[in-house]
């Protein structure tokens, strides 16, 4: 026979109590992205409509930002050369999280038109984890904004877990960087 | 003094917060729609300052937190001060008016110090025009509120209300209309609104000294940001246009500033520091000075 | 109970016996001076208070001494500086040059300052006086800068025999040199004049416009552990003939309406106002931290004249307040640029940086100083100058309104250099290894002016009550003040109030704080360089020309005082050449015709 005794709601765990407040997090992380705009090549031709009147990110609650610190996306839009990546990689490591990464046009999926070159990398997913890829050379302004948009989903299904998939696999992408780039942070650039 | 004022200063404090993140948010839709565009939701505001409050970011020592820790809690104590209405007032009489213009400077120097501390030079020339800036608005500001101050004979905002109030007498900004001038002048230098954006400048000094701040801290200067600009919006309101009897006709005032000095400073470019200092000793001092002389010594007041 | 004379003897002994010791050893000799000057402030605390020295003279016939609380006031805070400043002694009297000298003479201008305060005759208040200089003038150079001591000396004679002009003055009209009967039978055309010729001699003593070339050039160069006395202590000596001037003569010259004070009060203040805004601006541009809180002092000293010529108690009470904050401040922030001079040998903030991450409790030091010296609550400087405030707008005035509120504002701003430039910022490579915090006895009155600092800005009743009996005593109303409140004419301030709210505020922003994420620590070269890899600390601080753009604007008139002081030496270089070319020529015959037509023109009356 079912206990009449009346028995307390039971506690919740504090794996389940943070994964609460992850998600009320997540409410917030998802409607107010600010992006960090770094504009390697082309493609960065295609966020002035993205921001103004024509589209108007801002009603997505998205908008640009200065610095990496204060940011929560990394814009990648464009063709990644040697020296653009290790300046990258070390933006990327500064900023706060948690971290997303959208990469725009074809160039960061397999190289773009510039696949053969010797001084422009092909996959950037080798060196920095990405959430979002939209594919085009160059996408279509509606392309990008549906590229947030999803984004956006992705956050509220906790898909978007390239952060902490470059703490886990550290080893394996600092591997990837030395062997295409040699070091990260180079010395005496100023001859100082 | 007891804990019923402390907690009503408290619920002033963040009565404050509420009420300047919503307008800002609501301005915000407002230019939106001046540029043809929809514009965020009214609550934007709120959901970028827990944003930033729930992610994790970096720390470059003890001064860098203590320095945040300094400027919200100068500022929080600041508006803990502040009188709603001509009859609702936290602290009763000691809503002395230079405790205003003094307590908002902890909580700058608060922020100045963070930044410094952080090591990065940007924030340290951001810190620098903010500190120019400051100097230049504060001198014709604090000669117009020497002539009310004569005039009115008390320093406690509540008294300046009840003076305005008083059948026969007419708002400040009507009785002194010079003098009118030259504060809002002087508020859209407080508030740091275009032109006088300077010591942000994101072009120029990646945002001067909110550079090396994310996560928390830079969430916590967003409030400290939010509550600032409710002190400075409501000490105008107060001084120049007679208070309020009630609630409703304090927020009705200061939506109606707040978007006007907004509206202005969308069209509007961003000076040079320089040109910022010599903007604000040439005429608003030269004006501040003439309506002081014709108020105290002439006594000729509309 | 304390005799006066046996105090001052007892003390000119010392001096003589620390010369000796310091010749024997210098860290005995230092450690005697710190426990002589310990003594003579106890003992001053103790009796003093009340007036209850014993004043009777019985071993050096002609000497008179009285107590008055105004005396007191000034004696109690300069010992108290000379007593936190003798703690630094045996750390740096191993690099002076005339070592034994130094504690011999430090000790001997106490004994100055201490006689000038309490005796009750001009002559000997001359006399003293001119110790204090004497000895001082001495103490300035040690072997590095003769123009230092020079240029002091020269301004600082200047105004003594102003005064000394004044004094005879007074004596031809009242017969007698006493100071209290002196200065009640003066009165018409006479007082004006020595009115006058006091106030150059406070001017040159305090340091302000247009006597103030002087400042940065000896502040600036003293031995580190002196510029607190030089700067906090000695010129309250100014400050003191002012007041005699001010208050106690007041000449009743024209008035002038529109403000309701006579035309030399007024003038007083105009000349304090110019002086405000002038060390101000002198103070953002220098890149020096002593001339910056030289140039301070001379703004500072602007404050106080202003304060004490606008006649009103208020005034008065935020003028004696202003001596005390800026005594406390500016001894604060010397000391903690002493401490931070000796480690890396340097006081320019063009060279230093970073210096918070090993002497923290330094750091603490010069930021409650500094707190205090921008007048920002919750420190003493607050509420001297919101009395200041009081007076000003009580009165109307509408110029010197401007520059007390410039001064103010812009005190933010040369404050502020020394802490970003010297102590935050980027940690240089040159200091990383070598530099350690102060030593104990260094620390011991660094913290205990820190807390001084916060006292007399949350509590100051106490103090307020004192400096009542002293304006009482001048001959005018004490002001309104309770334990936690202080009564302007147009408000009331609570000081414990604002600093009680300032705690519940920072307890909230704690609060938000400690819940949230803990951040990630990292080091300070690690900052946003927009995508560059800068290696080189140097490259990241900013601190030279702090303050360019607003500096530009005025760049062009910050010599016009020297050059203006430089041209008149010139003249008078070139009036004693004519005089040496008209009389003392290479022509005998050109000096025997002279000297006959000047005993001809003596025996003029006699002859015909």
């Amino acid at each position: 026979m079912k206990s009449t005794k009346f028995s307390l709601a039971t506690k919740l765990s504090k794996a389940e109590v943070d994964r609460k407040w992850w998600e009320i997090g997540d409410f917030f992380r998802r409607n107010s992205l600010w992006m960090l705009m770094y504009c390697t090549g082309c493609c960065a031709i295609e966020l002035p409509p993205a921001m103004t009147s024509a589209y108007d990110m801002e009603r997505l609650g998205m908008g640009p930002m200065a610095t990496p610190r204060q940011a929560d996306i990394l814009l990648v839009s464009g063709y990644l050369s040697l020296k653009t990546l290790r300046r990258l990689i070390y933006t990327y490591e500064q900023m706060s999280e948690p971290r997303y990464v959208v990469a725009l046009g074809s160039c960061p999926i397999n190289g773009g038109i510039y696949h053969d070159s010797h001084a422009v990398i092909n996959q950037l997913d080798q060196y920095i984890p990405v959430d979002v890829y939209v594919a085009g050379c160059m996408p279509n302004t509606e392309s990008v904004m549906n590229g947030f948009v999803d984004l956006m989903g992705q956050i509220k299904n906790k898909q978007a877990n390239g952060w902490k998939k470059y703490h886990e696999n550290f080893d394996w992408y600092k591997a990837n960087q030395i062997t295409s780039l040699g070091e990260v942070d180079v010395h005496d650039e100023f001859h100082e | 003094m007891t804990i019923v004022n402390v907690l009503l200063g408290v619920g002033v404090a963040f009565f404050g917060f509420v009420l300047q993140t919503s307008i800002a948010g609501i301005n915000r839709k407002v230019i939106a729609r001046l540029q043809k565009r929809q514009g965020p939701r009214w609550y934007q505001e709120f959901l970028d300052i827990f944003k930033l409050l729930s992610k994790r970011s970096v720390s470059h020592g003890w001064i860098f937190d203590f320095g945040v820790i300094m400027a919200l809690g100068g500022i929080i104590a600041t508006a803990m001060f502040m009188p709603l209405t001509s009859t609702f007032s936290p602290f009763g009489a000691s809503d002395n008016f230079f405790i205003f213009v003094y307590l908002l400077a902890v909580g700058m120097l608060g922020m100045a110090m963070s930044a410094s501390g952080s090591g990065n030079p940007w924030a340290s020339i951001g810190v620098m025009r903010a500190l120019t800036t400051m100097l230049a608005y504060e001198v014709p500001f604090l000669v117009v509120v020497l002539t009310i101050i004569k005039l009115t004979g008390s320093s406690s905002l509540s008294a300046i209300q009840l003076f305005q109030q008083t059948s026969g007498n007419n708002w400040f900004i009507i009785a002194l209309p010079i003098g009118g001038i030259v504060g809002f002048l002087a508020l859209m230098g407080m508030l740091g609104k275009k032109p006088f954006e300077t010591y942000i400048a994101p072009g120029e000094i990646a945002s001067g000294p909110m550079v090396e701040y994310g996560g928390k801290q830079l969430g916590m200067l967003f409030i400290m940001h939010e509550i600032t600009v409710f002190i400075e919006v409501s000490l105008f309101v107060h001084l120049f246009l007679g208070g309020a009897h009630n609630i409703l006709e304090f927020l009705l005032k200061y939506f109606v500033v707040y978007t006007f000095a907004n509206l202005i400073s969308n069209v509007n470019g961003r000076f040079k520091i320089d040109q910022v200092v010599k903007f604000y000793y040439k005429w608003p001092l030269i004006m501040a000075v003439f309506q002081a002389v014709i108020a105290i010594y002439f006594g000729w007041v509309i | 109970m304390a005799n006066i004379e046996i105090l001052l003897l007892v003390l000119a002994i010392a001096a003589i016996v620390s010369y000796f010791l310091t010749k024997l050893n210098t860290m005995l000799g230092s450690i005697f001076t710190i426990f002589a000057t310990m003594f003579v402030f106890v003992s001053l605390a103790a009796y003093g208070t009340n007036l209850n020295l014993d004043t009777t003279v019985s071993l050096f016939p002609g000497l008179t001494f009285s107590q008055t609380y105004l005396g007191f006031y000034f004696v109690i805070i300069i010992t108290f500086v000379y007593l936190m400043v003798s703690f630094f002694h045996p750390y740096y009297i191993g690099e002076y040059k005339y070592k034994d000298s130094y504690n011999f003479l430090f000790l001997l201008s106490l004994v100055g300052i201490i006689g000038a305060f309490y005796t009750s005759n001009f002559l000997q208040l001359f006399f003293f006086f001119e110790l204090v200089i004497w000895t001082t003038m001495f103490l300035i150079p040690q072997g590095k800068s003769k123009e230092a001591a020079v240029s002091y000396y020269g301004f600082s004679v200047a105004g003594s025999i102003a005064m000394l002009l004044g004094i005879f003055i007074i004596f031809q009209q009242s017969g007698t040199f006493d100071i209290s009967t002196g200065l009640a039978a003066l009165s018409g055309t006479p007082s004006v004049f020595v009115f006058a010729l006091f106030l150059i001699a406070a001017f040159a003593k305090l340091g302000v416009f247009p006597l103030h070339i002087w400042l940065p050039i000896a502040h600036g160069n003293a031995p580190h552990p002196f510029s607190p006395v030089l700067s906090g202590a000695l010129v309250k000596l100014g400050a003191f003939i002012g007041v005699l001037a001010l208050i106690r003569i007041a000449p009743q010259t024209a008035m002038i309406n529109a403000v309701g004070l006579p035309i030399g009060q007024y003038i007083v203040a105009l000349l304090g106002s110019v002086s405000i805004v002038f060390g101000t601006l002198m103070a953002i541009k220098e890149d020096d931290a002593k001339k910056l809180l030289a140039y301070s002092s001379m703004s500072h000293g602007g404050y106080i004249l202003v304060a004490f010529s606008l006649m009103n108690s208020i005034a008065f009470a935020g003028g004696f307040y202003h001596i005390l904050a800026h005594a406390l401040a500016s001894a604060g922030a010397f000391l903690a640029i002493a401490a931070v001079a000796r480690q890396t040998g340097t006081t320019k903030m063009s060279e230093l940086g970073g210096m918070i991450h090993k002497m923290p409790i330094t750091y603490l030091a010069y930021l409650v100083a500094i707190i205090s010296m921008a007048g920002i609550p919750p420190m003493g400087g607050f509420i001297s100058k919101w009395l200041i405030f009081q007076a000003v707008i009580d009165k109307g005035m509408i110029f010197v309104g401007i520059a007390v509120f410039f001064g103010s504002i812009g005190s933010f701003l040369y404050v502020f250099r020394p802490l970003a430039a010297l102590f935050l910022g980027q940690e240089l490579s040159e200091y990383k290894v070598k530099v350690k915090e102060a030593p104990l006895l260094m620390l011991i009155p660094t913290v205990i002016i820190m807390l001084l600092n916060v006292y007399t800005g949350v509590f100051p009743g106490a103090i307020l009550g004192y400096t009542n009996k002293v304006i009482m005593e001048l001959g005018y109303p004490a002001i309104n003040v309770s334990t936690f409140a202080i009564t302007g004419f147009n408000g009331v301030l609570s000081p414990a109030l604002i600093s009680l709210m300032f705690g519940v505020g920072v307890a909230i922003a704690f609060v938000i704080f400690i819940v949230l994420k803990k951040s990630r620590k990292v080091g300070l070269m690690d900052t946003y360089t927009a995508g560059n890899f800068v290696h080189d600390e140097h490259l990241f601080h900013y601190t030279k020309d702090f303050y360019a753009p607003l500096e530009r604007l005025y760049e062009k008139h910050s010599t016009k005082m020297q050059t203006f002081y430089k041209s008149l030496a010139n003249k008078v270089k070139e009036l004693g050449r004519l005089g040496k070319h008209l009389f003392m020529s290479k022509y005998v015959e050109v000096a025997v015709v002279w000297i006959i037509a000047i005993i001809f023109f003596l025996l003029w009356g006699e002859i015909l």
